[in-house]
Parts: structure tokens; C-alpha cells; sequence
């Protein structure tokens, strides 16, 4: 295997040993990145999103809620809070917490906190469109 | 000498608080092995978290963020006590407790704000008036890391928000099976040690060094306070097994001296009735 490089997420309940892949898309603050072998050495901020990681030609997706990537030239390792894979994400709270999250969003009394309901909402939406991708 | 019947019933009474002790035991031993196991788990994010953080930290101005921002002096600070919500555990409380109502009395007790976790904490703080701001109790069963961040904001949000100047965490740390260590903790502002010397200036930042590190802070405090729950979770367990199998040996003793002053009772009210037949007995043959 040619250009292939070592993976690791790590969150503060286990560690997810990738291995070898051939490429990483995660979610940078400022959009998203992708990760070949031979990336230069760099720490990028991740945001809440979606980790796309093709092992074998077979994509493996990941709903995460934010962290840094630390990379290397043939290693990279997400250090991110959260890493749920699609196959653990409960449908149904993600739906129900969306619903909470835009109705908080939408309400306008004083004290509703306006950036935590997005987040909020994003976060939802976000293990929704990786549940999707069973 | 108290009768047979009153000894057989001490008996079974000490028998089933023994059971009861036993039982706790093995549940505190199996909810140890399950916290060992998580913080053992936290270890590789704790440790390259904080390893980043302190080889970046010297390198931006603190000024910049607020939640880096160190005070000149100390006017109010932030106590977490962190308790149990249940008792059983030996000194595992009391000591906590003591250390951190000593710590509040030297700070100044209208000088500190008190975030209690768990429930022996909060009862005893709120009893003596003290200023508690926020209480968090009933979760531990269910303990997770969406705890450590829920606590975490609200640590950063009342820091960054400037009501208080210094956060101190009080806690037992977990040092093996039978010692549990109540220590006290700075978490803000923000300390800092020697890191791994990760070479820098090679390395390309997005968006920058100063917004990696930005987002590394209150991911590093989330950290920190879940390992501040494991610690205080498994010296829980730790200190309610090491109570209950003191417990259950002493149960055993019990009952040991209670069989033995049984059987004497019964020995004795054998020979008792034996006298009374022989002296029967010699009575009806001295009459006929």
C-alpha cells in the first residue's frame, strides 16, 4: 500500500484506531479539509461535522462535535470530544434535539441563548446526516 | 446472661447485615473496575491535549483571550467541592469536606462561590449557609463525558465572565485500592508547565496558532474536570469497598462471639435441666 497513512481519533472515552487510510475529510473551522499521505506537518481546529475516512476504497463516516487535528506527513490524529459512528447515532433523539434546538433558535425572549441553540442545532444536524449515511 | 432466643436473633440480624455489606462490596469492586477502566481510556486525549496546550501557550500573548486572562489579585474565587452523592465510603467525604470548608474559611467565605457536585457536599454547604451558586447531584450512576462538559462551561462562562478571578477544584484523588488522597487543584488561570517541545515553526496553523489555541483551552478544562470525576468516582468506590470488607470482617467477628455465647447459654441450660432431673430423680428415690 503506497499512499496510505496511519489514523487515530482520539476522544476522552476511547481510542479509535484507524490505521492505515488513504484519505481523511474533516470539518475545519473554515470549511472543509481533505488529508492525503505526505500532508504537511499542521494543527487545524475542527469544528462540529462530519469525518469522512476512505480505508480500501470504503468510506467510513463520523459525527463529531469539534477538536484539532494534528498531522503529520504519514500520521494524523484527530483529538476531537466526541466520535460517534453512523451505525451508534439514536435517530430519534438526533431528530427530537433538532426540533428543541430550532424552536429555542426561533424564540425570542431575552434570555434564549441564541449561539448555544444553533450549536445545538448543528450538532443534531450533523449526527443526522452521518446516520443517514448507513 | 441474655436468653437463647435473644442471642439467635442478634444472630441472624448481624448475619443479614453482613449480606447487606458483602453485597456492597462487590457492587463498589465492579464500579471501580468500570472507573479504572474509563479513566485509563482518558489518558491519551488528557495527555496530548494538555502536551499542545503548554508547548503553545508561551508562544501568544494571554492578553488576547479572555479565558487565559490572569488577575492581578484574587477577588472572588470559584470552589468546586466534588462529593458523592452516598455515604458508606469511610472518611471519603468528611475529609473532602473538611478541606474544603478550610479552604473557603482562609479564602473568605463571602469571598467564594461553591459549585457542589454531589449530594453530601451540597447538604452540608447549603446547611451552613454558605454560598452555593450551583449544585449538581444524581448523576454519578449515570456519569459521562457530556457531565465534564456540561460543568466545564459553566467553570469558563463564570471565569470569562469575570465574577470570579480563580477556580479551585477540591477532590480525592485516586492513588490505588486502598489510599484516596484529598488534594486541591488550580484549574484557572490557566498554569503553565513544561510541554513536549513540538516543533513549531514548521508547522502550518488554521485558521491560526491563536485560534487553535483558543479552542484547545475549554477542550483542555473539559478534560480536566472529567478526570476530576473519574478520580473522585473511582475513590468512591474504592473507599466504599475497602469500608464494606472492613465491614463484613467485622460482621464475621460479631457473630463468631455471638455463636460462642450462644453455645455457652445452651450448654448451660443443658446441664442446668440435667441437674434438675438428677436432683429430681434423687429426690423420688430418697421418698420411696
Amino acid at each position: 500500500m503506497a499512499n496510505t497513512f496511519q489514523l487515530e481519533i482520539v476522544t476522552p472515552t476511547r481510542v479509535i484506531d484507524c490505521g492505515p487510510v488513504e484519505y481523511l475529510r474533516a470539518p475545519s473551522v473554515e470549511g472543509l479539509f481533505g488529508v492525503q499521505a505526505g500532508h504537511t506537518r499542521s494543527m487545524i481546529s475542527l469544528d462540529v461535522g462530519e469525518i469522512k475516512v476512505v480505508q480500501d476504497g470504503k468510506d467510513t463516516f463520523y459525527a463529531t462535535n469539534g477538536g484539532y487535528a494534528d498531522i503529520h506527513p504519514n500520521n494524523a490524529q484527530l483529538l476531537v470530544e466526541t466520535a460517534e459512528e453512523c451505525n451508534t447515532i439514536d435517530t430519534a433523539r438526533a431528530l427530537s434535539a433538532a426540533q428543541r434546538a430550532r424552536e429555542r433558535a426561533k424564540s425570542r425572549t431575552a434570555d434564549t441563548d441564541h449561539s448555544r441553540a444553533e450549536a445545538a442545532l448543528k450538532r443534531a444536524l450533523t449526527r443526522l446526516l452521518v446516520a443517514g449515511r448507513m | 446472661m441474655a436468653s437463647l432466643k435473644d442471642i439467635r436473633r442478634r444472630i441472624s440480624s448481624v448475619k443479614s447485615i453482613e449480606q447487606v455489606t458483602k453485597a456492597m462490596k462487590m457492587v463498589a469492586a465492579a464500579k471501580l473496575r468500570r472507573a479504572q477502566n474509563n479513566m485509563l481510556q482518558a489518558r491519551p486525549y488528557a495527555n496530548r491535549v494538555r502536551n499542545v496546550l503548554h508547548t503553545l501557550l508561551p508562544q501568544i500573548d494571554r492578553q488576547t483571550l479572555p479565558v487565559l486572562r490572569i488577575s492581578e489579585e484574587v477577588g472572588r474565587s470559584l470552589v468546586v467541592a466534588v462529593t458523592s452523592d452516598r455515604g458508606m465510603a469511610a472518611g471519603f467525604n468528611s475529609n473532602l469536606i473538611r478541606r474544603a470548608q478550610a479552604t473557603i474559611d482562609e479564602l473568605g467565605r463571602d469571598t467564594v462561590d461553591i459549585i457542589c457536585i454531589g449530594k453530601k457536599g451540597r447538604d452540608h454547604f447549603v446547611r451552613r449557609g454558605y454560598n452555593v451558586v450551583a449544585e449538581h447531584v444524581d448523576f454519578w450512576s449515570a456519569l459521562d463525558f457530556q457531565h465534564a462538559m456540561q460543568f466545564g462551561r459553566e467553570v469558563v462562562s463564570s471565569y470569562v465572565g469575570g465574577s470570579v478571578d480563580q477556580v479551585l477544584v477540591v477532590f480525592n484523588e485516586f492513588v490505588n485500592v486502598i489510599r484516596q488522597d484529598v488534594k486541591l487543584e488550580k484549574l484557572l488561570p490557566l498554569a503553565v508547565e513544561a510541554g513536549d517541545n513540538i516543533e513549531t515553526a514548521e508547522v502550518l496553523f488554521e485558521p491560526s496558532m491563536e485560534a487553535v489555541v483558543e479552542s484547545l483551552v475549554p477542550r483542555h478544562l473539559n478534560i480536566q474536570v472529567w478526570r476530576y470525576l473519574l478520580e473522585s468516582y473511582a475513590s468512591e468506590q474504592a473507599a466504599r469497598m475497602t469500608a464494606m470488607e472492613a465491614a463484613t470482617n467485622n460482621a464475621g467477628d460479631v457473630i463468631e462471639s455471638l455463636q460462642l455465647e450462644y453455645n455457652k447459654a445452651r450448654q448451660a441450660s443443658i446441664t442446668k435441666e440435667i441437674l434438675d432431673i438428677v436432683g429430681g430423680a434423687e429426690a423420688l428415690r430418697a421418698a420411696s
